[in-house]
């Protein structure tokens, strides 16, 4: 017993994933630059 | 019991690649991947356990018997970096692909290939790192924590810093791919709160990898400017401060203690309900539990630095913001144990593991809460008693959690059931020497035994073979482990049934076994009662 997805509905499920991981990505690389750019603000 | 009527020949039409390579090198299925993982993570706790046998057979007696001592130290770092970047994370990350997708009813993870890019960066990472043991100069010596002044002697650091950093891009794509799978891929009727709690656990140790794992690349990066580029972060003569790297370093290195605990919170959660037949007790303080703690993990990194001179304030503000953690572990704990309360319980292996954590990760907690405060700390700091505290969290916690998730779906991967006889000579061997090997460690830290010394003076002689007895002897139980594993895989005739465990509920259950190598292409109509948590009131 399975639930059918649309096409549609599925390619909005993997669009939508992917932007989940885009936005959680620039968060990483925004982690990292704080990290070294807060040291260079300190030592100022 | 979707599947109860197509059983074996799954693999007609989309079955796995029939070359070697391609199957295994070029692998997009999250089965496959986390297969991977796990592979590699089980070499890898072999070479760090070797290692560790280097360290205990140096420290059987007092003086100098078998290895140099620069040696000795590349032996604890090369330890630590191997079994918690090789060993523990990849692990759960196996655990992570394997039962993620089938838990909550996707055909796969979100981002296949990216899974695995992240993977096969593994590999090259790790033959990296070990590859500076057979340097001229030798690899990294000053400890996993790599602070400087010390760490920036090290001849190969840049090969060092390199592998640090395609460990964590691989965590990094792994965390993001997790993230991606639990919030999109979920099937429909898959609530957040009636996912499994491994699931939830998961969830939020990835956002702890997504908020830690890029800050020690960023202090990584600045060692290797410090050494190479001429940039003074931690040398005071620059006008730098080498306690900074510190502040730096345990603001990932606290989180990350909870990302290789979180996750075994998540197993032991799956696996003491259903040997109790019940389900869990409290699933919403379990769920809430895990994201305070995960919370609290990012104000206490202090804890690590009482000893190097902060500010009065700081010190109490951090003493009581660690104590403040053994709230929500209680609640865990005290959850488990009402879990078990009034269950039909059975033992077999996984819950023998479980129940051993549930006893055993508590002490670890209780010696935590000893180092957690500030004027016991000073005495304890850097002595052997750390060293019994964080083997007693991340063995019989971390490890024991992987081990007893290994017996629990080794059934569903594999399709046959593992020697149950044999399983159970591997737990009281483990549980027995593993008690011998890190117990005394207790005594010999609160004597005064510094850490990371390859020789010492002789009032703690009879301690440390004690120790190294129950090592070398854990050591070997590990061998048993690695032999039922081979027979459940490759010579078991015992067919494991779909539901392998009477007691177990949840989707990754009704699926056959061995899982096919495709599952959920179409999601799954959730009926709540198949769920452990599909009516939650608590
Ligand atoms: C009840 C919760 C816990 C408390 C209160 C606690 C407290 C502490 C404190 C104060 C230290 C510093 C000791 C020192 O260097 O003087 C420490 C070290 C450590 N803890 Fe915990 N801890 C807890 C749980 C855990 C867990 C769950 C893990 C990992 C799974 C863990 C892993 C470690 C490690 C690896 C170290 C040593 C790091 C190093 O210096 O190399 N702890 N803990
Ligand atoms: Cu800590």
């Amino acid at each position: 017993m399975n639930q059918q997805l649309t096409e549609t509905e599925q390619a909005a499920r993997l669009k939508r994933a992917r932007r989940t991981a885009y936005a959680v990505a620039a968060i990483a690389v925004a982690v990292f630059l704080f990290s070294i750019l807060q040291m260079l603000w300190i030592s100022k | 019991m979707a599947h109860a009527a197509t059983h074996d020949h799954h693999d007609d039409h989309h079955g796995a690649p029939k070359n070697f390579f391609v199957r295994w090198c070029m692998s997009t299925n999250h089965k496959d991947i986390g297969t991977l993982y796990l592979v590699f993570s089980l070499l890898m706790f072999f070479i760090g356990g070797s290692f560790a046998m280097v360290i205990r057979a140096e420290l059987f007696k007092p003086g100098m018997q078998l290895v140099q001592p620069y040696f000795f130290n590349e032996m604890t770092t090369m330890h630590a970096l191997v079994m918690i970047f090789g060993a523990v994370m990849p692990a759960f990350v196996g655990l992570g692909n394997w039962m993620i997708p089938l838990m909550i009813g996707a055909p796969d993870m979100a981002l296949p290939r990216m899974n695995n890019l992240s993977f096969w960066i593994l590999p090259f990472a790790f033959a990296l790192l070990l590859s500076t043991l057979f340097m001229a100069g030798g690899g990294p010596a000053g400890g996993w924590t790599l602070y400087p002044p010390l760490s920036l002697q090290t001849d190969s650091l840049a090969y060092v810093v390199f592998a640090v950093h395609l460990m964590g891009i691989s965590s990094i794509m792994g965390a993001i791919n997790i993230i991606a799978t639990i919030l999109n891929m979920r099937a429909p009727g898959m609530d957040l709160l009636k996912m499994p709690v491994f699931v939830w656990s998961w969830l939020i140790t990835a956002f702890l990898l997504i908020a830690v794992m890029p800050v020690l690349a960023g202090a990584v990066t600045m060692l290797l400017t410090d050494k190479y580029f001429g940039t003074s972060f931690f040398n005071a003569g620059g006008g730098g401060d080498p306690v900074l790297f510190q502040h730096i370093f345990w603001f990932f290195g606290h989180p990350e203690v909870y990302i290789m605990i979180l996750p075994a919170f998540g197993i032991i959660s799956e696996i003491i309900p259903t040997f109790s037949r019940k389900p869990i007790f409290g699933y919403k303080a379990m769920v809430f539990a895990i994201a305070s703690i995960a919370f609290l993990s990012f104000i206490v990194w202090a804890h690590h630095m009482f000893a190097v001179g902060l500010p009065l304030g700081a010190e109490i503000f951090f003493m009581y913001a660690t104590m403040l953690i053994a709230v929500p572990t209680g609640v865990k704990v005290f959850n488990w144990v009402s879990t078990m309360w009034g269950g039909s319980m059975t033992f077999e292996t996984p819950m023998l593991f479980a129940v051993a954590f549930v006893i055993l990760f508590t002490i670890g907690g209780f010696s935590g809460l000893m180092l957690a405060l500030v004027p016991a700390d000073f005495q304890y700091h850097d002595s052997y008693f750390v060293v019994a505290h964080f083997h007693y969290v991340l063995v019989t916690g971390a490890i024991f959690a992987i081990i007893a998730a290994t017996y629990y779906w080794l059934p569903k991967w594999t399709g046959h059931m593992y020697s149950e006889f044999w399983g159970k000579v591997h737990f009281w061997n483990s549980v027995i020497w593993v008690n011998v090997l890190f117990f005394p460690q207790h005594f010999l830290g609160l004597a005064g035994m510094p850490r990371r010394i390859p020789d010492y003076n002789v009032a703690f002689a009879n301690f440390n073979m004690i120790s190294s007895i129950g090592g070398f002897l854990f050591g070997a139980s590990q061998l048993i482990f690695l032999g039922v594993i081979v027979h459940a895989v490759w010579f078991s005739r015992k067919k494991a049934t779909d539901r392998v465990w009477e007691g177990a509920k949840g989707l990754e259950w009704t699926v056959p076994s061995p899982a096919p190598y495709h599952t959920f292409e179409l999601p799954p109509v959730i009926h709540d009662e198949e769920l452990a948590h599909g009516h939650v009131e608590d």
